[in-house]
């Protein structure tokens, strides 16, 4: 490990180069935004920027998707194993297998060497949630495919393009081999585009500070972030803390998924994590790959984090992560992955529930337990092929001093959403509400944000909808004495006659139906008696909590224009009410 | 031309700061009279009248001279960043109520469990809905219920609301509806004050649309309240001249739209200085510029292309300072109205210096202000400052600022910054003045990375014109660390933002949503388009007094490839060449991102018009006439740290006028009373017209 020499030898331009190194990170992630062609890229922005060393570590990322951070060091290695010294200036290489590095088949890693003279300096990365891989289901994004080989076109590490040029036998094998090809192949663009601007920029670094001494500076930057970590565990209370949270089944039969979570805090500021005693891998496309399971884990952890710690590798390095083999956290091949970001987030509560009992004053009450993905594929009134992947988002448990946010990205990501005007101008789709749930918060002194609703009317004539839920069974929890959240809901609607459908699931959808979709609410954090009482009067007021709600769950009496009964306020709130 | 009447020619600038209203007074012979008087927040026409007051004595004129007087108004923005505009109501589509408070889900930053949302402006109560639906091809898929509307107003009245804001899902493509609606609120509630999202900017995205009309009428009542008070006090005053308002897109506005079209003022203040520094690189030719105004609590830089500032179609405005990265969201209020493209960072004079817990050196956003202000103030801090850092290198006079003025002892701010910074580090005093200084020019090169690199424009081919308090202090600075070889500082810095004002002209935004393949657009629609907008653009101008030979039309066209949702905007003549425009796109495609794909399909989204009224008596810097006071300064030697870890140099003290002699070789340093201008070793710098300073330097790598 490089020590701080480099940087105590001059504070200064470390700290210029670490500045420089975030805002070209942030530059090539802008040039994907805007040059990408498909929504769940450019408009819900499921993507993300990174730089890595000569070595594969690491040393910064943009402002995206958390939940590929730590799934780069996999990838980077198959890559490195398999191109080292084979590689010239403008080549990129892809990737997408989860069992060569990837996550899922829809995320495609390109990596660009960035070169100082002949040697590899760094490493241009951009991960992009493709609209469709191929595979059995639009969207390649199915929860209840069995094994990989239903899950689209599998991409070992390849060279994609040669100096510049995309190569002439892969371009027209991925084009023919996914539903979409014109955005396939333009996001694959976009993410060259995006890996040459961090290209350029780097290159204007070597320039200025020359490459032998930015190598340094990349060791400093990696070290500078790994003693910040440690020096900040090292005040965590040492012991193990265990916490077990649950996903409501695979979708193939009813037994929830359980995961489990024993969190070491050792002296020396290091973390160890052990996932022994979650679910054995299942049948349905929700196994989590190592890499995706310790990448969860250190986003988890680096939410209790101060936020001056960069998003570099050197924050991993305190942290030790172990999923026994054949489980859900670490499946053998091939066991079906596409909707492992479920199990993911999964990962993330469970080590929240961990976490806040050594952090309790940083760490929220459960979330909405991960987006929701709506996928409907068909052909659209000109017999055009059509894909929506569609990103539900929720809110935010309750936290320590403050209510949950409400219509906000999971933490593990950093997930935006798809205008209804565009989403409608582009797609045979209807969307008649996108709203909060009143009441789905749950009750507790810090509330928990409210769910979303999102509800999608079929336009064309028939579409294949696959939809990817859960926290149907097993609400979010609580902290503290907050109660959970509420549970999530999915109803397909067919001449006026409403019907409860499963939360993973794939069926067919005909014209004129109507698809409601109800994200779960946060949970809520400490005794909801103690919320003060103008709070909840706010909230009925604002349509939020409804005023029998206010009753029941935090003892306030309150008229639907928000006016407070102090007097009935305080007996509900004594022992007597209570009961 | 716009007709001014003999014996009324003074024209006077006003910019109401966070803490001081500069006034610029301008004659038509080239002179100027300037005046700094402090900002009075809970009234800002107060100290407005007081700066006009003082300018017209020291010109020694009658308040009825004036002819015109063009204002930079914080009052939108403040009453946003304040929270304290109108009780505003939401009428939306039903279904659609919560739009406003979802917005686009993203945070600015990761990994922070303490974020606060920023609270929308209109709480979840006062938004209603109506029973009505527009498809997203025009079509009506539910009539609107016009009882679902007159309920609304019913509960809107009952709340006691001030203003409404009605925004349709779709109403981008047929705005019947939203018409219908807000017609119906006029009828029945006559006295509420109300913004159509289609009388805005009619584009798509329903959250963006929402917001714009939302802010709109937020600020409709204080806007209205500023501007009657601020007419009833210059009349108090004797001056009976128009007042034009600085809009986001460095063009004025005439009071009647700023009344009703308040969100387009949102930008006001820093627009003017960028409209200015437009104008100035015409008179100096230097058309393509690096615009950098670095204050007291802040930088800020903007391009200038061709002479015209560059201008974004939407933006976020946020509370604090801005992120300089575009695509990181969230954290604010979106405006999708015209606005100058500024990156703003939290690097100004006041910026605080400290040392995380890693150890590392950072610098801002926290700012001292200029209360208790820099440590070198003595007002009760000790908490060193970028003020502060140059001050020990020796930048700065010691011992008084602001032409003697302001007192200083450089003493508190080498032990601020020994205390603070140097001992942590185990650095002297010195190196760590440097890290500060420097630390903070690698924040403000950053703004210039996000205007410049970000678009795909390379900082080393433009000049960067520096001005502001602390802009010719570090322009040289910044510069070099962009590989930028020459900087010009323009006159009057301290106050150039109200003097840029004086040079702005009268424009008016337009646009029409289209949304079509530009390969096969249906025979005479844009220019069914473009003649409906040059009518809305002459009758708006009309009304403002503008001849119809004073008129002109300026049209862009936003332009995207299929399936894209970012758009490049390029200049378009009024005769539409589709295939001239597909490749004015390509081209500006492959200059921002590199590469291009020719050939491929593009989307026309919006075509744009802006309606320019061209006036003779804009502020003409070739005639400026710069008073005394601001020639004159200190002389003599000061030594001065420029390298770290080099000896002191003496640097030549020398007054703006020397320059007009002869060239100066840096080291040198020229004070005058409204800024600090360095010119480093290696540096060479002399008079470059219109009262710049232009600042060569060799290359050298600092």
């Amino acid at each position: 490990m490089p020590d701080a020499t480099a940087l105590l030898d001059d504070p200064i331009t470390f700290a210029v180069v670490k500045n420089a190194m975030d805002a070209i990170v942030d530059e090539v992630a802008y040039t994907v935004v805007r040059t990408a062609r498909s929504e769940i890229v450019k408009d819900v922005m499921d993507f993300s920027a990174a730089i890595c060393d000569a070595k594969g570590e690491m040393v910064a990322q943009a402002k995206t998707i958390a939940q590929h951070l730590g799934a780069i060091p996999e990838a980077m290695a198959a890559v490195r194993a398999k191109w080292n010294g084979k590689l010239e200036s403008g080549d990129a290489i892809i990737v997408n297998d989860p069992y060569s590095g990837g996550m899922h088949l829809p995320d495609i890693f390109m990596f660009l060497p960035i070169f100082d003279g002949g040697e590899i300096l760094a490493w241009a990365v951009v991960i992009c949630h493709h609209t469709d891989v191929g595979g059995r289901v639009p969207g390649s994004n199915a929860a209840d495919s069995t094994e990989i080989f239903q899950e689209g076109l599998r991409i070992p590490p390849l060279k994609l393009f040669h100096a510049g040029v995309m190569d002439e036998a892969l371009e027209p094998l991925i084009a023919l081999n996914v539903r979409v090809p014109d955005r396939v192949i333009g996001d694959l663009r976009a993410q060259y585009a995006a890996c040459q601007v961090g290209a350029r920029e780097i290159g204007r670094l070597v320039a200025r500070y020359g490459g032998q001494q930015l190598r340094a500076y990349f060791d400093a930057l990696l070290a500078y972030a790994e003693r910040m970590t440690r020096a900040e565990i090292a005040t965590w209370p040492p012991g193990t803390y265990r916490f077990a949270d649950q996903i409501d089944s695979d979708g193939f039969s009813d037994d929830p998924v359980p995961l489990m979570v024993a969190v070491t805090v050792r002296e020396d500021g290091s973390l160890k994590v052990d996932w022994d005693g979650s679910s054995k891998q299942v049948k349905a496309a929700i196994n989590s790959t190592l890499s995706f399971t310790k990448s969860n884990t250190f986003l988890s952890v680096r939410c209790a984090l101060r936020g001056d710690i960069p998003s570099n590798a050197g924050v991993f390095r305190c942290i030790d992560v172990s999923a026994p083999e054949g489980t859900v956290l670490n499946p053998h091949p091939p066991a079906a992955v596409a909707a492992r970001a479920l199990t993911g987030y999964r990962v993330m509560d469970t080590m929240f529930g961990a976490l806040a009992q050594i952090v309790p004053h940083i760490i929220p009450a459960a979330g909405e337990g991960g987006n929701t993905v709506v996928c409907l594929g068909g052909r659209d009134p000109d017999n055009q092929p059509f894909i929506i992947v569609d990103m539900i988002s929720g809110c935010w448990g309750g936290r320590p001093d403050q209510d949950g946010i409400e219509a906000i990205t999971n933490p593990s990501q950093n997930l935006s959403n798809t205008p209804v005007e565009v989403l409608e101008r582009q797609h045979p789709v209807r969307i008649e509400d996108y709203g909060l749930v009143p009441d789905s918060g749950g009750a507790g002194k810090f509330r928990g944000g409210l769910g979303l609703r999102r509800s999608y009317r079929l336009l064309a004539d028939e579409a294949i909808l696959q939809l990817r839920s859960d926290r149907l069974r097993f609400p979010p929890y609580g902290l503290n004495g907050g109660k959970p959240g509420g549970v999530a809901g999915n109803w397909l609607v067919r001449d006026d006659a409403k019907r409860a459908i499963p939360g993973k699931v794939t069926t067919t959808m005909q014209r004129g139906e109507l698809l409601i979709h109800h994200q779960a609410g946060g949970g809520g954090h400490g005794d909801p008696f103690a919320r003060a009482a103008d709070a909840v009067a706010r909230d009925v007021r604002n349509g939020k909590v409804s005023v029998a709600a206010a009753r029941t769950h935090y003892g306030v009496a309150v008229d639907a224009d928000g006016t407070l009964d102090e007097s009935e306020t305080v007996r509900l709130r004594t022992a007597s009410g209570r009961a | 031309m716009r007709e001014t009447r003999v014996g009324r020619d003074a024209r006077i600038g006003v910019d109401v700061g966070g803490t001081f209203t500069d006034v610029v007074l301008a004659l038509p012979d080239g002179r100027i009279f300037v005046n700094k008087t402090t900002t009075t927040p809970t009234d800002p026409g107060e100290g407005v009248a007081i700066g006009i007051g003082a300018v017209l004595g020291d010109a020694g004129l009658d308040p009825h001279d004036v002819a015109e007087i063009v204002h930079g108004t914080t009052v939108a923005s403040n009453t946003i960043l304040q929270k304290t505009g109108g009780r505003t109501g939401l009428l939306t589509t039903a279904g659609f109520r919560d739009v406003l408070e979802i917005g686009r889900i993203r945070t600015p930053g990761m990994f922070n469990l303490a974020w606060r949302k920023p609270e929308p402006l209109v709480p979840r109560r006062w938004r209603l809905e109506a029973s009505e639906r527009i498809a997203a091809d025009g079509g009506v898929v539910m009539p609107l219920d016009e009882e679902s509307v007159r309920r609304a107003v019913t509960t809107f009245v009952t709340e006691q609301a001030e203003a409404v804001a009605v925004c349709f899902i779709n109403s981008y493509v047929n705005d019947a509806h939203e018409r219908r609606a807000a017609a119906i609120i006029r009828e029945c509630a006559p006295s509420l004050l109300l913004t159509a999202s289609c009388d805005v900017l009619p584009e798509i995205k329903e959250y963006e649309r929402t917001s714009t009309a939302v802010v709109n009428a937020y600020l409709l009542p204080a806007m209205r309240g500023y501007l009657s008070n601020l007419a009833e006090r210059l009349a108090v005053l004797g001056v009976t001249a128009p007042i034009q308002v600085m809009a986001s897109n460095g063009g004025m506005i005439g009071i009647e739209t700023a009344r009703d079209r308040p969100v387009f003022a949102v930008g006001s203040g820093p627009a003017g200085g960028v409209a200015g520094a437009a104008r100035l690189g015409l008179n100096l030719g230097a058309k393509d510029l690096i615009v950098f105004d670095m204050g007291g609590t802040t930088a800020k830089a903007a391009i200038v292309e061709g002479g015209e500032p560059q201008i974004v179609t939407e933006y976020e405005f946020r509370d604090g300072i801005s992120a300089p990265s575009r695509f990181i969201k969230g954290a604010g209020y979106m405006l999708k109205v015209p606005a100058i493209d500024i990156a703003e960072v939290g690097s100004g004079g006041g910026s605080i210096a400290r040392i995380d817990a890693g150890g590392l050196l950072v610098v801002g956003p926290e700012s001292a202000g200029g209360d208790p202000g820099p440590a070198c103030y003595g007002l009760g801090t000790d908490l060193p400052t970028v003020t502060d850092a140059n001050m020990v290198l020796g930048f700065l006079n010691p011992k008084s600022l602001a032409g003697g003025s302001l007192r200083v002892d450089a003493e508190l701010s080498r032990r601020a910054i020994e205390t603070h910074v140097a001992r942590p580090l185990r650095l002297t005093v010195e190196d760590a003045a440097h890290g500060i200084r420097q630390v903070a020019n690698v924040n403000m090169a950053r703004a210039i990375r996000a205007v410049t690199v970000e678009r795909g424009k390379d900082p080393r081919d433009l000049t960067l014109m520096a001005f502001g308090g602390g802009g010719p202090l570090h322009a040289v600075d910044v510069a070099r660390l962009l590989g930028i070889r020459r900087v010009l500082i323009s006159p009057v810095s301290g106050v150039f933002s109200a003097a840029g004002m004086l040079a702005a002209e009268t424009i008016h935004e337009f646009v029409r949503p289209l949304l079509l393949p530009l390969a096969a657009l249906p025979d005479g629609i844009v220019q069914r388009a473009i003649a409906s907008m040059n009518a809305d653009g002459r009758t708006a101008l009309g009304k403002e007094g503008y001849a119809e030979t004073a008129v002109q039309f300026r049209y862009s066209a936003d332009v995207r490839y299929s399936g894209q949702s970012s758009q490049l905007t390029v200049p378009i003549s009024a005769c539409f060449d589709a295939p001239a425009v597909h490749a004015a796109f390509e081209r500006t495609y492959l200059e921002t991102f590199g590469y291009v794909t020719a050939g491929e399909p593009a989307e026309l989204v919006n075509v744009r018009l802006g309606a320019i009224g061209k006036a003779n008596e804009r502020l003409d810097f070739g005639a400026l006439q710069l008073d005394a006071r601001a020639l004159a300064g200190e002389t003599g030697q000061r030594p001065v740290s420029f390298i770290r870890g080099a000896a002191r140099m003496p640097a030549l003290l020398v007054a703006r006028a020397a320059l007009d002699k002869a060239p100066i070789a840096g080291p040198a340093i020229v004070e005058s009373y409204d800024t600090t201008i360095v010119v480093p070793p290696h540096c060479t710098a002399s008079a470059a017209g219109c009262g710049c300073i232009a600042i060569e330097m060799e290359a050298f790598d600092a």
